[in-house]
């Protein structure tokens, strides 16, 4: 079947897909996205973890057509997402996405935050802790370590025991409060 | 994975008309639990029928002041409702303790009640499995069944259901909402599942070709001195997330004057179906609510059980939590 | 022109002392960044399951479902047969008759012979244009398996008429076993253990038992093999260790070592699970009999079966000690299921023998230590290599030891804890600090975390910080704290007279005006963060700034494996060795080329700083680019820790380890006494590192092997039924912790030199996963009153029903 869908904001489309691929087999091995994760291919890990229609989801277990028409956001977007949010705050222009939908911004926030924390060992988990790491982040600007834990407890981790990455999501959220101070949105708990 | 055809029709009856003629059809709406059992070859459909854009993702108050739920609603979206949240919450502390938010997100109402069990065998298609191949044994009674069944279990299948959601609306009272080939139905939520008996493969009562279109809650009891609702859900699991519940109790409990006005209890993990713990409720209707009658009540509901060789602990555990949760409800109130 | 240089060369006359700080940005000691943190986190870092080659298949394993069975037949045709299928084989189509590999004894099928010996054993391969249709034709072969009956625990391993699973062993430890279905027995006798007792005014003994760990690395095994024109094969592989890999693959293909060139990939984790090989020569065979490239990709439910596990364990245990509170004497009976397979069993037998007293002074013992050869799954290495199991069996004993004494469980292991000098069992004297009592002393000294911390503000509890978490099992009544301690010692680097060493290729040159160095070396980044350190270390030596980290790959000789803590030492060692080297050069040019401008040329300790030849009282003599010129300095150079001896196989007694390292943990726990849950709210750990060259980093092994031990202590174990089939092969059946089953890790760090080891470092990435688990457990008794023998720990263990 042929398949029709946004990633990072650029249309995609991908021909004589076979219907039991999932979201994450057309990304790694049809779009040339091999950012998500295949740690588990069973939705028990979050290594595949990308925004569907902005909610966080497992893409291994996402048929690939029920991916038709929709927007898709992965790990290799998050620079340009971060970059369009900063900008959406200060009225500018859109972020751009280079030709397979890769990043031409530099980091974004959370992606800088995991790099200077120490957030990343062997760096499987990390496509998709970014992700949902980002998605807490943009729901909740200064969450607290149950927040981040709760938020974070669909992505499994081997190497760091967490603690780093904890430490990068507060990095981040302190970053992002100086950034925008005043005008953060602080309303949430997540809980 | 075998070969299927997938579809994505536009209305529910062509859905209905297309799983109906079909013998292998399957229904396809979140997928997280379908597509990993595909993977894994235990689930072989011919053809998938995508419900899950059809118009079923609503959630609405009923004219008696209950809720109706629609099957498509996703997980996330309805742990977070306000309604819920206020007036059901027992419903959103199941929700909220299934999964992890990525499967929460994708995972709708229906097919969360329709998951299958989470049995090692049946996982396993090199191994038999009654449920998966009828006829082919259960290894399960003599191997690896700490998680499964102590209660209303065969000879042929200890499988349990898996679902949290089908515990909190056990002991809300939920009804089914069903189309079918031949019109359309519903059933109590208790109902809907079968124990295994002989036919250990037929999880639920539903039809070929029968599709869930909604889940509708009666108004949710009060107490009469507060407007909380007094429910709870309660989960006991090896992990502090993104776990099965060895045992879970949902319980609603409403105590007039010390004594029990009204009181509603499900287990999970006990069954193949969300055990309502009727007996228990019959032994406490109008009783004193003091724990040594929580205790008495619960007893005489796990008087059935039937442990095997490693999840005798499932009793204590069931009870205990069912005690603890009686015991606070009541205090609560 | 270049200078290159290979074999072992003693450098010359170069300032190595420990105490020296360099000056260059991004050295040793800093927490410089990883170099391909960047491309991990905009997800363009290749793992070797993101590979993609023009034109390439998709191979697949077909295995056996069995745990022991005689094949009576096998048919591909209708496999064959499917469209889109370029091959089947089986191990009738192995090309020559070198048909088995193995890390100490060959004595793995490459494909099963007749005989599978364990669930999952790989009986036959399929390459097609899709990994769905590889999948669809193994469906199709048809095997017919003729059950044998099973070899499941020592019991059914050493009975006398136990079906011998590998009757025609020549391996070197053969002649020794008492029976053929022990893959190795270790003995360690040490004064008289029997005499000692007498003077024990306490005794107490202990069964323990270990489940079944699984490494769980996330990115599954994978790589891509491509044919090449010569004949030979280019393997991009994920793995610990790359030759060790070529030396069991090549003579599987028929191939000269050097037609098989291997590159190493991305590496999703290790934890000594990719160890042993998986699919290496499977890609390869299939690669060389279709002529196209291959790509093997396991998911996590073939994961499972596709590599070894931690051994499970059952220890008995024996200590006595005086009213004073001196342990007298120590007994001890491990045995360790090996599985099907021997991989790395007689070097953990090693292990769990020689470390089996733990970080004690005790003189008179009775060791013994076994590995069986059972149809379990195959059992290897993984963190903490036969050390973790005997840590959770002595500690447990320590805490049993104290309570009998009446005395604190801290104070007791300090009275007798070992300290530099002190004897092991072996008869090896530890010859490097051993602050056994210091690390004690400082976990101990760490202030505790508050009680109930679940209680809010409001008076409503946040459930979160409860046992059971978000499931809302408590709020808080029935939770009991405990607090528990636990130390741990770790071997570093290969034993027992193991020829261990590593490479390096450093290269010089000045490249844009700039003094570049590139490094190069086979070392497996598994994720440790290998690279950074040897970056920092090319950096403190030639005073440069510009590192450029070549690939690992077999174009350059062996680095030896990443694991038993040994790559910063040894691979580290051995960039630091061909620094040096370097800088010779450089001096040797310097003083040829500007001699005659200074004395100090002649006269002084020269170094390398800042991009600048400078003496040891930092006046600089020349520029590196101008001393460097367009010559390019380019050696290769093997590096070896000293020597180490095989343990007597009677005694036990040798010289059998080169470095010790040390962690010690407090665990903190809240445990649901009614429901048997458990949380843990600080996991402290203090170790010794000798040096920290990336403190980061350093933190970093810490926290993970501090994890991975918790698990182990309350959720992990891979379920073996009795029937050897494997049953949880998932990570929704095999939890590990999430985040949110993941304490607080306060970390103390000591850095005491240990002077035989480059800038006096110490391997740091497994003993922490030691302590971990028995300081867990014993929080959980003292919350409890409950025994507890028996890890993982689960809610019926704790609720007792």
């Amino acid at each position: 079947m042929r398949l029709t869908f946004r990633v990072n904001g650029r249309q995609q489309q991908a021909d004589d897909v076979w219907e039991g691929e999932s979201l994450l087999y057309v990304l790694r091995e049809r779009l040339g996205l091999p950012g998500s994760k295949n740690a588990c291919e069973q939705g028990e890990c979050g290594s595949c973890t990308v925004r569907l229609d902005g909610l966080l989801v497992c893409s291994c277990l996402v048929a690939a057509g029920q991916a038709q028409g929709r927007d898709v956001v992965t790990v290799e977007g998050l620079a340009s997402q971060a970059k369009k949010r900063a900008d959406g705050r200060s009225g500018g222009a859109d972020g751009r996405t280079g030709k397979a939908g890769t990043d031409l911004q530099p980091l974004s926030p959370i992606q800088q935050a995991f790099i200077d924390a120490g957030a990343v060992q062997c760096g499987f988990c990390t496509p998709g802790m970014l992700v949902a790491a980002d998605e807490l982040l943009e729901r909740n600007a200064s969450p607290t370590d149950a927040d981040i834990r709760e938020a974070l407890s669909g992505n499994l981790c081997r190497c760091t025991g967490y603690q780093t990455i904890l430490a990068a999501v507060r990095l981040a959220a302190a970053r992002g409060t100086a950034d925008t101070a005043g005008t953060a949105d602080t309303a949430g708990t997540g809980g | 994975m075998k070969t299927f055809r997938y579809e994505r029709p536009a209305d529910p009856a062509a859905a209905v008309t297309l799983v109906a003629g079909t013998p292998g059809a399957r229904y396809l709406a979140g997928g997280t639990n379908l597509v990993d059992l595909m993977k894994l070859g235990v689930e072989t459909p011919e053809l998938l029928v995508d419900v899950s854009r059809l118009p079923f993702g609503e959630v609405e108050e009923t004219d008696t002041g209950g809720l109706r739920i629609g099957a498509a609603v996703r997980g996330s979206r309805l742990a977070a409702h306000l309604l819920v949240r206020e007036r059901y919450p027992a419903l959103s502390q199941a929700l909220l303790s299934g999964a992890s938010a990525q499967l929460r997100n994708a995972a709708t109402i229906g097919g969360n009640l329709l998951q299958r069990t989470r049995c090692l065998y049946f996982q396993d298609v090199s191994k038999p499995c009654n449920k998966r191949r009828p006829g082919s044994g259960c290894p399960a009674r003599e191997g690896a069944h700490r998680d499964l069944a102590v209660l209303g279990a065969s000879e042929h299948c200890i499988a349990t259901n898996t679902s949290d959601l089908a515990v909190a609306l056990a002991a809300l009272d939920a009804t089914v909402h069903l189309t079918g080939p031949a019109g359309v139905r519903s059933l109590p939520l208790t109902d809907l599942y079968r124990l295994p008996g002989d036919e250990p493969e037929r999880d639920t009562v539903l039809r070929h070709g029968e599709l869930i279109t909604s889940v509708e809650l009666p108004p949710p009891p009060h107490s009469a001195r507060s407007r909380a609702p007094l429910m709870v859900y309660r989960k006991v699991r090896d992990r502090a997330s993104y776990a099965f519940a060895l045992v879970s109790v949902a319980a609603v409990l409403d105590v007039r004057d010390a004594a029990v006005h009204e009181v509603r209890l499900a287990f999970g993990g006990l069954a193949a179906r969300p055990w309502r713990a009727r007996e228990a409720e019959q032994a406490l209707q109008g009783r004193p609510a003091t724990e040594e009658a929580f205790v008495e009540a619960v007893r005489t509901e796990l008087s059935a059980c039937r442990p095997l060789r490693e999840n005798g602990y499932k009793l204590a555990l069931a009870e205990r939590l069912a005690v603890a949760v009686l015991a606070d409800l009541a205090g609560q109130g | 022109m270049g200078t290159q240089m290979r074999g072992t060369a003693a450098p010359g006359r170069t300032p190595t002392s420990l105490s020296r700080r360099s000056r260059t940005k991004g050295g040793i000691g800093e927490s410089t960044l990883r170099p391909d943190g960047t491309l991990k986190v905009i997800g363009e870092f290749a793992y070797s399951s993101d590979l993609w080659h023009e034109d390439m298949l998709w191979g697949f394993t077909l295995r056996s479902p069995h745990p022991h069975a005689r094949i009576t037949s096998i048919d591909i045709s209708k496999a064959l047969a499917q469209a889109g299928v370029h091959a089947v084989l089986t191990h009738d189509d192995l090309p020559t008759a070198h048909t088995q590999y193995g890390l100490e004894y060959t004595d793995t099928p490459v494909l099963a012979d007749g005989v599978v010996r364990h669930h999952g054993e790989p009986v036959a391969l399929v390459a097609a244009d899709h990994p769905e249709t590889a999948r669809r034709a193994a469906a199709k072969i048809k095997v017919d398996y003729e059950p044998l009956p099973v070899v499941h625990d020592e019991a059914s391993a050493l009975a006398d008429d136990a079906p011998i699973l590998h009757p025609n062993r020549d391996d070197h430890h053969a002649g020794h076993v008492p029976h053929p279905n022990i893959v190795h027995r270790q003995p360690i006798i040490r004064g008289n253990a029997a005499e000692a007792a007498k003077r024990a005014d306490v005794i107490v003994t202990g069964e323990y038992e270990v489940g079944m760990q699984d490494q769980a690395f996330l990115g599954p095994e994978s790589g891509l093999a491509v044919p090449a024109e010569d004949g030979g094969i280019d393997l991009y592989i994920a793995t610990q260790w790359l030759h060790s890999d070529l030396r069991q693959i090549a003579p599987v293909l028929g191939l000269p070592e050097e037609k098989v060139r291997m590159t190493l990939s991305g590496v999703g984790g290790a934890f000594g699970g990719r160890e042993d090989l998986s699919m290496q020569i499977h890609a390869c065979l299939l690669a060389l009999r279709t002529g196209k490239p291959v790509k093997i990709v396991y998911n996590r439910f073939e994961s499972f079966f596709g590599h070894v596990h931690r051994h499970p364990a059952k220890l008995w245990y024996e200590h006595g000690a005086t009213k004073d509170g001196k342990i007298t004497h120590m007994k001890c009976r491990i045995v360790l299921d090996g599985g099907a397979y021997a991989s790395s069993s007689p070097a953990v037998v090693g292990n769990a023998s020689s470390l089996s007293v733990g970080p004690y002074v005790v003189d008179d013992v009775e060791i013994e230590a076994l590995a069986l050869y059972t149809n379990n799954p195959p059992c290897g290495a993984m963190r903490g290599f036969g050390a973790v199991q005997a840590c959770f069996a002595y500690e447990s004993q320590m805490d049993k030891l104290a309570e009998k004494l009446g005395m604190d469980p801290v104070e007791f292991r300090q009275k007798n804890a070992m300290s530099q000098g002190a004897i092991m069992p072996t008869g090896q004297i530890v010859d490097s600090p051993a602050p056994v009592a210091e690390l004690l002393r400082l976990i101990k000294a760490m202030p505790l975390p508050p009680e109930k911390q679940w209680e809010t503000a409001r008076g409503a509890a946040d459930v979160r910080a409860l046992p059971g978490g978000l499931s809302n099992t408590t709020h808080g009544e029935g939770v009991v704290r405990g607090v528990g301690y636990a130390v741990g010692i770790k071997n570093v680097g290969f034993s027992e007279g193991f020829d261990d060493y590593s490479t390096a290729r450093v290269q010089l040159q000045v490249i844009g005006g700039e003094p570049v160095a590139t490094v190069h070396t086979a070392m497996a980044e598994v994720g440790q963060g290998g690279i950074t350190v040897n970056a920092q270390i090319a950096r403190t030596e030639l005073g440069v700034t510009q590192v450029v980290i070549h690939p690992a790959d077999t174009q350059v000789g062996s680095a030896g494996s990443t694991s038993a803590s040994r790559q910063t030492y040894m691979t580290g060692g051995a960039v630091k060795n061909a620094c040096e080297a370097i800088r010779e050069k450089v001096l040797e040019t310097g003083r040829r080329k500007f001699g005659t401008y200074h004395p100090a040329w002649a006269t002084a300790e020269l170094l390398l700083e800042d991009g600048k030849v400078v003496t040891d009282s930092d006046e600089p003599l020349a520029d590196l680019v101008d001393v460097l010129g367009d010559e390019v300095i380019d050696i290769e150079l093997q590096w070896r820790h000293r020597p180490t001896e095989a343990f007597d196989p009677v005694t036990g007694q040798g010289f059998g380890h080169v470095q010790y390292s040390f962690a010690a943990h407090r665990a903190v726990v809240e445990v649901d006494t009614e429901l048997g849950l458990v949380k843990v709210i600080e996991l402290a750990c203090a170790q010794d590192v000798g040096k920290a060259l990336n403190p980061l980093s350093v933190k970093g092994q810490i926290h993970g092997a501090t994890v991975q031990g918790l698990g182990l202590a309350v959720m992990e174990e891979i379920i073996v039924a009795k029937d050897a089939k494997v049953c949880n092969p998932s990570f929704t059946d095999y939890l590990i912790p999430t985040i949110l089953d993941t304490p607080a890790i306060p970390v103390e760090v000591l850095e005491l030199a240990d002077e035989h080891a480059p800038y006096g470092l110490r391997g740091i990435g497994e003993a922490p996963t030691l302590s971990s688990t028995p300081a867990v457990v014993a929080a959980i008794r003292a919350a409890t009153g409950l025994p507890l023998v028996r890890v993982p720990v689960r809610p019926e263990h704790i609720t007792g029903t």
